[in-house]
């Protein structure tokens, strides 16, 4: 999974760390010519220089009584601008890689950096504290259903073709094998054939269904899946509706109303991996109109890259739940920003 | 539609304007907006870098010719060197063919080989569809309700597992037709095994096409899937889908530079006639922000008859509530006026949010309501007093509100089109395609 970005990223990490390293081959003489003089200087003064524009005898003090290197604007900006092609290429939105570029930069311009301390961690620490700061904490769906009323309503929303359907049976799946109970709304009463579709799924993985006819109004139908719900004290109703385009003013009104008449506890935001710079746009616009709680990702298996995770999160903020990996009902698997962001860049530090 | 992107293009453009001699760092500066406009529409990277290097090598080194300004000079060069990237137009004969469909999961295959069946039923030719997704649930329902919709023949089994046998069946049961079309299950190109099938499909239906479906949004990916596809059945056209959202499609021009074939179809809405030929150069100008005259032109000649009076309406002189009558009838046919607005040359124009507003089904109260007026309150919508917009809304079983709401829509509408007239007096259709076409 998103190995194509961790490759990019290893190679931009590299070459950060290569043009740190001649920084601190262009400082190293005065170095060693101090080490000797100054051996044991306390390292209590550290970090009280203005970090904004350190001039030569900043550098050369900090370097003989701190015994540490300050990192200047010139010396990262080449890497940064490769990092910030590898960003775009991994199909980071242009507005996020611009804020991801800016926030490694702030973190490692007038960094002090002891001379022991390895440049890898120096890089690999500002990248890491960019992408985690992107990516905000994962959602743990089991977690969030257990300390809720049940049942736990929940809505799944997004554009047309992102897989909300397929997704919808893959959660099915995934939370009746972790024991709960489980009805879902087949809300998509306007693409043809999409009732059958979820139908085959739900009967596939045993779970019941709540289904009106082609062209029905989809808030009713959510309306008789909750009621299913409460009488049957199910813990979770899924209600699955109709792909739209943020743009389409009537189809948002219509979801809107869907959220007004079922209440979901939980707006999820289906997406897929592989949107490139179209997804913060219609991220944000289903987030302002109807609201989005979390964010699902899917087709992950095609993408390499993970880009659209890293703009999606920056753009709404909002915690990404899971990722969609394939076609089976298996195939999908709780996100961990932690995890993803060591998987991207080694557990080094 | 695609504002933002074009916005900053514009500026940049605009500092050009007046110069008569070439400026290094102008146009390094318009280069360096073009690169992040691409990008931002979703170009691949590397496609964009070329781009941009050719732009300005050619910028710098040709002489401007006679009579032009910077300006029209190196927007010249930006339009050709777009047209380039996205190739030529591939041809659409209306001749006995197979069509095989390919493309992505979620990608739009199935409301495309609906949509395409319509396009050449429409062109009167006897038109069969072929379902081979055997996959996805529901799948076969979909395709044959939309089938059915239009009285296409849809040939398939929701119980048959091998898409190869549904195929040859098909291909044996609809050997009259003269069109066939044959969806495929969504795949994408690290499933081996699915690629396998791909390619068998692709020798037993000897398909004349080899269609790649590609949704507007599909980021830098594109370019690596296209390339797949390509080498495992040659593709030989693009077909964009989603246009109507707010993404630019520029994914599909990656896939477009990697299989060198040509964008065919555009999909833009949800209904089975969305789907428009595909016009490079109309695409080109709309990703310039300079409008997309010619397929508007089409569009509007197919969807108006004679009868219907002319698309000039809109921009003639004296716009009354009889023309807005007329014109919602006729944009009624042509689909939604943000996709008709979209097309029009208004650049950076800024619409206010509620002319997009009105839905379809607002359209018909509209029409009601008006319905209800006399002739002389509709050339002169200033008569309608309170009284008489009390009568009009009894009339047409409406309140006075929305009588007023027509109004205010009107209203709005009138401002829009004196903006969009200009100050140049008869500024109509054919005087804005001529302008439009001289400028390639």
């Amino acid at each position: 999974m998103f190995g194509g970005l961790k490759e990019k990223l290893q190679a931009a990490r590299n070459r950060l760390g290569i043009s740190i390293q001649e920084v601190v081959a262009k400082q190293e003489p005065p170095a060693l010519e101090t080490r000797t003089a100054e051996p044991g200087m306390p390292q209590a003064q550290q970090k009280t220089l203005s970090s904004a524009a350190p001039t030569f005898a900043d550098k050369v003090k900090v370097l003989i009584i701190d015994r540490e290197l300050i990192v200047s604007e010139k010396d990262i900006s080449d890497a940064l601008s490769e990092l910030e092609m590898t960003l775009l290429e991994s199909d980071v939105a242009l507005l996020v890689s611009d804020a991801i570029i800016t926030h490694v930069r702030t973190n490692l311009v007038g960094k002090h950096r002891k001379i022991g301390e390895s440049v890898d961690a120096l890089v690999v620490g500002a990248l890491k504290r960019a992408l985690l700061d992107v990516l905000g904490k994962g959602f743990n769906l089991t977690e969030y259903i257990r300390i809720h009323n049940r049942p736990v309503k929940i809505l799944f929303t997004g554009v047309n073709g992102t897989g909300k359907t397929t997704t919808v049976a893959k959660i099915g799946a995934y939370l009746k094998k972790q024991g709960y109970t489980v009805v879902i709304g087949a809300g998509d009463t306007y693409r043809a054939g999409a009732i059958e579709q979820i139908g085959v799924h739900a009967e596939r993985i045993g779970i019941k269904i709540i289904q009106h006819q082609e062209g029905a109004d989809p808030s009713a139908v959510l309306f008789d899946a909750v009621q299913y719900a409460v009488s049957h004290k199910i813990d979770v109703v899924l209600a699955d509706t109709a792909g739209r385009f943020h743009t389409k003013s009537n189809l948002m009104n219509q979801l809107e109303k869907i959220r007004r008449i079922m209440k979901p506890d939980l707006i999820v935001y289906v997406d897929e991996a592989v949107a490139g710079n179209d997804a913060i746009v219609r991220a944000a616009e289903f987030d302002r109109t109807v609201g989005a709680d979390v964010v699902v990702l899917t087709k992950a298996d095609m993408d390499s890259r993970g880009g659209a995770a890293i703009s999606i999160a920056h753009t709404i903020g909002k915690p990404l739940m899971f990722l969609g990996t394939g076609q089976g009902y298996d195939d999908i698997m709780p996100f961990d920003p932690v995890q993803v962001v060591e998987d991207l860049l080694g557990s080094d530090t | 539609m695609l504002d933002n992107l074009s916005t900053s293009l514009k500026d940049a453009l605009k500092k050009l304007a007046g110069k008569t001699v070439i400026d290094r760092a102008a146009v390094d500066e318009l280069v360096k907006d073009l690169q992040r406009a691409l990008i931002s529409s979703d170009v691949n990277v590397k496609l964009v870098m070329e781009l941009s290097k050719a732009i300005r090598t050619r910028s710098l080194d040709e002489q401007l010719p006679k009579g032009t300004n910077v300006r029209e000079h190196v927007l010249r060069i930006v339009y050709q060197e777009l047209v380039r990237l996205v190739w030529a137009s591939t041809d659409v004969k209306l001749e006995p063919q197979t069509i095989l469909m390919a493309g992505l999961q979620g990608s739009g295959k199935t409301t495309t080989t609906a949509k395409l069946a319509r396009y050449f039923q429409k062109k009167g030719m006897k038109v069969g569809v072929i379902c081979a997704d055997t996959f996805r649930p529901g799948a076969y329902d979909q395709i044959s309700t939309l089938c059915a919709k239009i009285s296409v023949p849809c040939f398939g089994n929701p119980r048959e597992k091998d898409a190869l046998k549904i195929t040859r069946e098909g291909l044996e049961s609809q050997k009259d037709l003269e069109l066939i079309i044959v969806d495929t299950q969504g795949r994408h190109a690290l499933e081996e095994d699915l690629i396998q099938e791909i390619i068998e499909l692709n020798v037993l239906t000897k398909a004349t096409h080899r269609w790649l479906v590609i949704d507007a949004a599909l980021g830098q990916q594109a370019s690596e899937q296209a390339r797949r596809f390509h080498e495992a059945i040659d593709i030989d056209g693009v077909i964009i889908t989603k246009m109507d959202g707010t993404a630019k499609g520029g994914g599909a021009l990656s896939a477009v530079a990697e299989t060198k074939s040509g964008i065919v179809f555009i999909g833009s809405g949800e209904t089975i006639e969305d789907l428009e030929r595909f016009n490079p150069d109309g695409f080109i100008s709309r990703l310039l922000g300079m409008g997309d005259l010619k397929a508007l032109a089409e569009r509007a000649e197919e969807a108006i008859k004679a009868e219907d009076v002319d698309v000039n309406a809109m921009m003639k002189g004296k716009f009354t509530l009889r023309d807005m009558y007329t014109q919602l009838e006729a944009l009624n046919k042509m689909g939604p006026l943000k996709q008709i607005i979209g097309m029009l040359p208004m650049g950076n124009m800024q619409l206010p949010d509620g002319v997009y507003d009105v839905t379809s089904t607002k359209m018909v109260r509209y029409r009601i309501i008006m319905d209800s007026m006399t002739p002389g309150e509709l050339d002169d919508p200033a008569l309608i007093s309170s009284s008489r917009m009390q009568r009009v809304a009894r009339g047409a079983g409406a309140t006075p509100d929305e009588v007023r709401e027509l109004i205010k829509y009107f209203k709005m509408m009138q401002r829009t089109l004196k903006g969009l007239r200009g100050g140049g007096g008869k500024f109509n259709m054919q005087r804005l395609m001529k302008r439009f076409s001289g400028m390639q």
